[in-house]
């Protein structure tokens, strides 16, 4: 199980600036999808890359799906010489990502986020327009339906 | 074939007959009980959801290895 609760309140406590988005921000605004990642855009400064490193190091992050063994180091250096990373954690998986396809990076994202609350932690996750918006750029077939949704929960909010 | 308020809708910018056919599908009466959580609600029942699919999975592969 994906401890969302105790993810976003370690990013939170450490001043990571990071948007919900994927799954769980489309179960933010109401989807009753099962999703089993928390996928989250981060600002790719280089403050911020030092807090999202020592934010999730007690997590112990991995590369999920690579055998084991393999060298990986989650450091600083590690952040900055890469982009997107699809972590297992001690917490459930976590995908951390600079930039998403139809949406930019961080500071593209932050107009088009709302404010959540999840287990007492203020988080922004990305609003309902940018999300349908970015999942039909993604233009993969498994996100059909997940459009086909969220445009319900659109008109569902209209009426 | 679309209804009537389809067809209205494909005025619309984001108006795409293929997800339009997957719209038919969606559950609406879950959107409904959804929308009227808080978003923690959402993600508590998420977290439940998940745990409930991994017992079934659990419980599947033992039942296959039996």
């Amino acid at each position: 199980m994906t401890d969302f609760n105790a993810l976003l309140r370690i990013l939170t406590e450490n001043k990571v600036e990071f948007i919900i988005v994927g799954g769980a921000a489309a179960t933010a605004l109401g989807s009753a999808r099962l999703t089993f990642d928390l996928d989250i855009v981060y600002n790719r400064s280089k403050e911020n890359i030092e807090r999202i490193v020592n934010a999730l190091q007690a997590t112990t992050p991995y590369l999920r799906g690579a055998p084991p063994g393999l060298p990986f180091s989650w450091d600083v250096q590690t952040v900055e010489r890469g982009l997107n990373f699809t972590l297992t954690t001690t917490l459930g998986p976590l995908d951390i990502l600079g930039e998403i396809v139809g949406g930019g990076g961080y500071e593209q994202l932050r107009s088009k986020t709302i404010t959540v609350e999840i287990a007492g932690t203020e988080c922004l996750s990305l609003n309902l327009e940018s999300l349908i918006q970015v999942k039909r750029a993604a233009g993969r077939p498994k996100d059909l339906e997940v459009i086909a949704e969220l445009q319900r929960i659109r008109d569902e909010s209209r009426q | 074939m679309f209804s009537m308020e389809e067809t209205k809708e494909q005025g619309d910018a984001d108006f795409d007959p293929v997800i339009e056919a997957y719209k038919k599908d969606i559950d609406v009466t879950l959107i409904r009980e959804n929308l009227r959580l808080t978003v923690d609600q959402r993600f508590q029942q998420l977290m439940k959801l998940q745990q409930f699919a991994e017992e079934l999975r659990r419980a599947g592969s033992e039942a296959r290895e039996k």
